[in-house]
């Protein structure tokens, strides 16, 4: 649950990336911490195991100042995918503000998506958290992987659902930047609507997505290491 | 849902949680660093943190000249100003702030961030700068004693600002190093117990359930055998009746009967004896599984109990030409135990004998006292091996037969009420499938065991050991 501190004026946002396992939610933080101006975020914090299988969860905090002062800062967490993980998914979807589900492109995969999604409704409602109210984005990861779902059977579900969907190649960078966009302005609307940050802050939405998303001067392509335990 | 306008009555995450620089760091470890730093460059620094509690204080080669200063009264007041201002003083950004102190030396200070927030500062030095001249210190006191003065002061490491900063940005990021090292730490530990409760909490939850529905069976369980108790009892009132009236019209009773009508009564009074059979076992069964069996144990003599159910199977026996060997061996002394049940678990385990064996096979009983080695675990978990006798005293009565025999992997499963070893035997040889699971907790509720020794195709070995008790004292 959002944050807002007043008398500190400081307001903190956590986002959380949740999906299957070895659907490269640790790869999509690799990529946005390169990304980002170094001067903005804090370090990249990865608890994995020796096969690269995310243990409790990885961590990435952004930060900024407002023109009016107001430190913003957004949480980015991501989820351990393995199934016998899930308190520990439960306990870092706690007060979340807004979901970004990484789901496989594979064919094969699709059974792991939907059991991953199932998981996180039932992990949400314990939380106390509406998945009906939750801003969430779907990310389908690994376009570039032979026998994934077709750019049309993607598009028809975009159509058919109301979460906004994105398309990446997160080891490459691609869709990973424009998928955080995607639910960080999600979760600015949400939480705009409930507690009029907007005004206590005095931040609109753009200058809140810019500021969180400033990007690094020396920014390049982002090279990520391909984890060992990813196809 | 409201948001929190104050940090403190958020719990809705561990994650959430903001620390202070001293949660972060091990403050123990933290300053062998910062004595080793200061050990270093001969200056020494200071950290507090974002409440402005003191956290490290480590001396350099600045702290004789000022202990100097500090004993005259002016020399102190102007010290403790001075560390107050420093420790009080805003810092505008992250670059390093500088105080110049009333005694030419100089402090330099640096935010510490976290996360992005200023957590704590670090106040670096006194050190000496190269580019100022020593003032006149003469004020503080009237025994001020400049020679020793200059003379401490020399002392005193004398630096260029620019390496001041670069000194003190590596100490910045190991600081920064350390607190990071720190944070991964407690989130993950914090991490763990949370998960680890969480996943506790659900088990509990789930032993709950299990504990639950287990109670429920056994509620149904019970039902199940009073259920069976009741009908079983109904059942046999009518068939008696059958079965005397049968016998009524053998006996000729009400008239004359024709060849074909005997006949035809006979086998209803057969079949009417074998149904009562069946049902007295089911009644038995679940007698004993509602613990209402009764005992009526007296001094008995087991060769002439053994040998009364042998003639009682004795006519089945003759039919299929199968022929019953009985040795009794006279040394069986007399226990106490109920004749009648005891004579239960003979005939159906030689009832048994007969129906699985083959034509013109062979029975063998033997009755005789024997001794087994003494097992622990039955006398009683609570006794020291050594209370317990060597060796146990039984009266054994074996019922050997050559007929089909029971295959290895069923043996354990034989005495399972309602278990026989083939379901179709069920259509060749009759019965419930109770017989062996009665017999068993017969045998059982007299303190004795049975034993079955198997191989297929040469036939069976059921033993049954009763103890036999010496009376006490």
């Amino acid at each position: 649950m959002v944050q807002i501190n007043l008398e500190q004026r400081e307001i903190t946002l956590k986002i959380v990336y949740y999906g299957p396992a070895l659907s490269g939610k640790t790869t999509n933080l690799q990529v946005i911490h390169q990304v980002l101006d170094p001067d903005s975020h804090g370090r990249l914090m990865v608890l994995d195991t020796s096969d690269d299988r995310t243990l409790f969860f990885d961590l990435m905090p952004v930060f900024f100042k407002t023109q009016s002062g107001f430190t913003v800062k957004v949480k980015i967490f991501t989820v351990p995918g393995q199934v016998m993980h899930n308190s520990t998914r439960r306990v870092v979807l706690q007060g979340a503000d807004g979901v970004a589900f990484v789901a496989d492109s594979q064919k094969s995969l699709s059974k792991a998506n939907n059991e991953s999604w199932r998981d996180m409704a039932s992990n949400l409602k314990m939380n106390g958290l509406d998945i009906n109210e939750i801003p969430m984005v779907i990310q389908f990861n690994k376009r570039d992987l032979p026998e994934v779902r077709s750019d049309e059977e993607i598009a028809d579900v975009a159509r058919k659902g109301k979460e906004p969907v994105f398309k990446a190649v997160a080891i490459k960078g691609q869709g990973v930047m424009d998928t955080l966009e995607g639910i960080l302005r999600l979760t600015w609307r949400s939480l705009n609507s409930k507690y009029g940050l907007e005004e206590k802050l005095q931040v609109k939405e753009n200058d809140f997505i810019s500021g969180v998303l400033k990007q690094s001067a020396r920014a390049g392509k982002p090279t990520i290491r391909q984890r060992e335990g990813d196809l | 849902m409201t948001p929190a306008t104050s940090s403190s009555t958020v719990d809705s995450s561990v994650l959430q949680k903001s620390f202070t620089l001293g949660e972060l760091l091990d403050l123990e470890s933290f300053r062998e660093v910062c004595e080793s730093y200061a050990g270093l460059f001969q200056i020494g620094f200071k950290i507090f943190d974002q409440s402005r509690e003191l956290l490290v204080d480590v001396k350099g080669s600045g702290s004789d000249f000022c202990a100097y200063l500090f004993q005259f009264p002016e020399g102190k007041a102007r010290c403790t100003r001075e560390v107050s201002a420093i420790r009080d003083q805003e810092i505008p950004g992250r670059d390093p702030s500088y105080h110049d102190c009333f005694t030419g030396l100089r402090y330099a200070i640096v935010p510490i961030f976290h996360e992005g927030d200023a957590i704590g500062r670090l106040v670096y030095g006194p050190y000496l700068p190269a580019d100022v001249a020593p003032p006149d210190l003469s004020f503080v006191g009237e025994r001020f004693n400049p020679g020793i003065s200059s003379r401490l002061l020399g002392n005193v490491r004398k630096v260029k600002n620019d390496v001041v900063v670069k000194v003190i940005r590596h100490l910045a990021q190991t600081i920064e190093v350390m607190l990071y090292i720190g944070y991964k730490h407690a989130l993950t530990s914090r991490m763990h117990v949370e998960a680890v409760t969480a996943s506790y909490t659900e088990l509990q939850h789930k032993n709950k359930e299990l504990k639950e529905s287990f109670e429920r069976l056994k509620e149904l369980d019970r039902l199940k055998s009073n259920f069976l108790a009741t009908v079983s009892h109904e059942l046999r009132t009518p068939l008696t009746s059958v079965i005397g009236y049968s016998e009524m019209l053998l006996e000729g009773l009400a008239g004359s009967l024709t060849d074909e009508q005997r006949e035809y009564i006979g086998t209803i009074m057969e079949k009417g004896e074998q149904l009562l059979g069946l049902i007295s076992g089911i009644l038995d069964f679940s007698k004993i599984e509602t613990g209402t069996l009764r005992l009526n144990p007296a001094p008995t003599n087991l060769v002439e109990v053994t040998r009364s159910a042998v003639s009682t199977v004795m006519p089945l026996a003759r039919k299929q030409s199968i022929n019953i060997d009985f040795f009794a061996d006279q040394k069986t002394p007399t226990i106490n135990a109920d004749s009648d049940k005891i004579r239960q678990v003979l005939v159906n385990l030689l009832g048994n004998a007969v129906k699985f064996n083959h034509k013109e096979g062979k029975i063998t009983v033997r009755v005789e006292p024997v001794s087994r080695p003494s097992q622990t675990a039955r006398v009683g978990e609570d006794l020291p091996v050594a209370l317990v006798p060597a060796t146990e005293e039984f009266i054994s009565i074996a019922v050997a037969d050559t007929g089909v025999g029971i295959p290895a992997d069923k043996l354990e499963r034989i005495f399972d009420s309602f278990y026989q070893v083939d379901g179709s035997s069920t259509r060749e040889y009759g019965g419930t499938g109770l017989g062996l699971a009665i017999t068993r907790n017969l045998v059982e509720a007299h303190g004795g065991m049975i034993e079955v020794a198997s191989e297929q195709g040469k036939g069976s070995t059921f033993t049954v050991l009763l103890p036999i008790e010496r009376a006490a004292g």
